[in-house]
């Protein structure tokens, strides 16, 4: 038996703006989250790229001690916005311990923060240093930090998925929730995923020679997915989660829906870890619409992974032509804030569930000229009142690993 | 030190690192104030501090039993005794 999956709860901390009406505000008046990258006095000297998707939101974080003892940063971030989403969609606590709720949750890395800290103990030379390396140090900064404070500082016992696959880490959270409730496993899923500041990405990246470097002086014009000036992606930090549930069960609380996962699929390129494939891509929308049981003159949005690389951007264009046509609004959303990593996926889809309430289509930030290789589609290019019924969503990582979620309006 | 020098030093560390202000001295200290393993492990930590040396593999093993701040202040006294503070 299959079970519809609903989404009920939203919540995204993202570098333009922690709560939804701060959010859709940035989106309509096109604010952009990037500023000028920090000074982390180790290897912000080194990199071309001085931008960065940074969250300026100041935020108080009221855990307590016992729960804050094992949370780098990146888990801070997870711990509020599932915080927030619990708050919203009101379930009892004996449902969220019941075992019958379960976590997909993941970063990139677990807290890059605390493994350098760990790192400089080891290259400190002293003896001393040993003993800074702290008991919790390795909760803090495995991959599953964030899934695994979740279960801890809310009591929740059900099924941990911790995938950490890069910028496919959150599509797939969702992914993998919306299977576990759509096939029973789970009555309820929290999904998402986060990444903390982080400038060891920004080295990796900059060495691919794929980050922004033209616009250091003015971040707000970078990154400019599909634009003839492009230059490369900015990373940046966030955190998204999502309540998925079954339908039926959630009717029956009286929770507020705020849309459907119809579909999702998962796939590999089965080649390169690092560039682009557009048939892989394209075979990732076709297998999505396939799960969707949709046709592709169904699907009206497409949030674009559009990380604004020279290939990434022609590559999906054109895997979203062949499988979708140029019919759908295609809009990057990674102009406003650039590439928040492993939480891209979840806050793409809290800003469209955004769009699809309010009835606007945001614009891709930054794009003022199309590149011709990318204008085989439909772009967003300005400000849009529009009603999105079903949207697809989709993000691609290191690794060759591509996802599509395919969700649909509610209201 | 003096006993009651270890003892303020103590709960000075419980409020700034435990943010457990005023234990009673013999309170368990894991079932009034959910105080864990991990605790146990940074304490020590800060105990290393506080006399200025490591603690052996034996001595990390011995203080794992240890459940109040009274026991805790006996245990930095044998301590001591070993070592001056």
């Amino acid at each position: 038996m299959e079970n519809r999956v609903v989404i009920t709860a939203a919540s995204a901390i993202t570098p333009i703006g922690h709560q939804r009406q701060e959010i859709i505000d940035s989106l309509v008046n096109g604010v952009s989250g990037v500023k000028e990258l920090r000074d982390d006095r180790l290897l912000s000297g080194y990199v071309e790229s001085k931008v960065f998707g940074t969250v300026t939101v100041p935020m108080e974080f009221d855990f307590e001690r016992k729960f804050r003892k094992t949370m780098g940063p990146v888990a801070y971030y997870a711990c509020q916005v599932v915080k927030e989403v619990l708050e919203a969609a009101g379930l009892d606590n004996a449902f969220i311990s019941s075992g019958r709720l379960g976590v997909a949750f993941g970063s990139t890395h677990g807290s890059p923060t605390v493994q350098r800290d760990i790192y400089r103990t080891f290259f400190s030379n002293s003896r001393e240093g040993f003993s800074s390396v702290g008991a919790v140090d390795y909760l803090k900064s495995m991959v599953h930090t964030t899934a695994v404070n979740i279960t801890k500082m809310f009591g929740i016992t059900g099924r941990v998925i911790s995938s950490s696959t890069a910028c496919t880490t959150s599509s797939q959270s969702i992914g993998f929730g919306y299977e576990a409730v759509k096939y029973g496993l789970q009555d309820a899923m929290v999904c998402g995923g986060a990444d903390e500041y982080d400038t060891t990405t920004v080295a990796v990246f900059d060495n691919l020679l794929a980050c922004s470097t033209e616009f250091n002086h003015t971040p707000h014009l970078t990154p400019r997915p599909f634009d003839t000036k492009r230059d490369g992606l900015v990373v940046g930090e966030g955190a998204g989660a999502l309540l998925l549930e079954n339908y039926d069960l959630a009717r029956k609380r009286g929770a507020p829906i705020l849309g459907e996962v119809i579909g999702f699929a998962c796939n590999n390129n089965g080649g390169d870890l690092i560039l682009p494939n557009m048939n892989g891509i394209t075979e990732t929308i076709r297998l999505g619409l396939e799960n969707a049981g949709i046709g592709a003159d169904q699907v009206d949005f497409v949030s674009a992974h559009a990380t604004a690389t020279k290939m990434g951007d022609v590559a999906e264009a054109m895997a979203i032509f062949r499988a979708l046509g140029d019919s759908p609004l295609v809009t990057g959303l990674k102009g406003y804030m650039g590439h928040t990593m492993g939480s891209c996926g979840v806050i793409e889809t809290i800003l469209t569930l955004y769009m699809m309430e309010q009835g606007f289509v945001a614009p891709t930030l930054n794009l003022d000229e199309v590149d011709e290789r990318c204008a085989m589609i439909r772009h967003t290019g300005t400000l849009r009142e529009s009603r999105i019924r079903t949207a697809a969503i989709q993000n691609f990582a290191f690794g060759g690993v591509n996802t599509c979620l395919l969700i649909r309006d509610f209201h | 030190m003096t006993r009651e020098e270890i003892q303020s030093e103590i709960l000075r560390i419980f409020k700034e690192e435990f943010e457990i202000t005023n234990p009673g001295l013999d309170e368990n200290l894991t079932e009034k104030y959910d105080f864990d393993s991990i605790d146990a492990l940074d304490l020590l930590g800060e105990i290393e501090t506080l006399i200025g040396s490591s603690l052996t593999r034996e001595e990390k093993k011995a203080s794992m039993e240890i459940r109040t701040i009274n026991q805790i202040c006996d245990y930095i006294e044998e301590l001591a005794e070993k070592r001056p503070l």
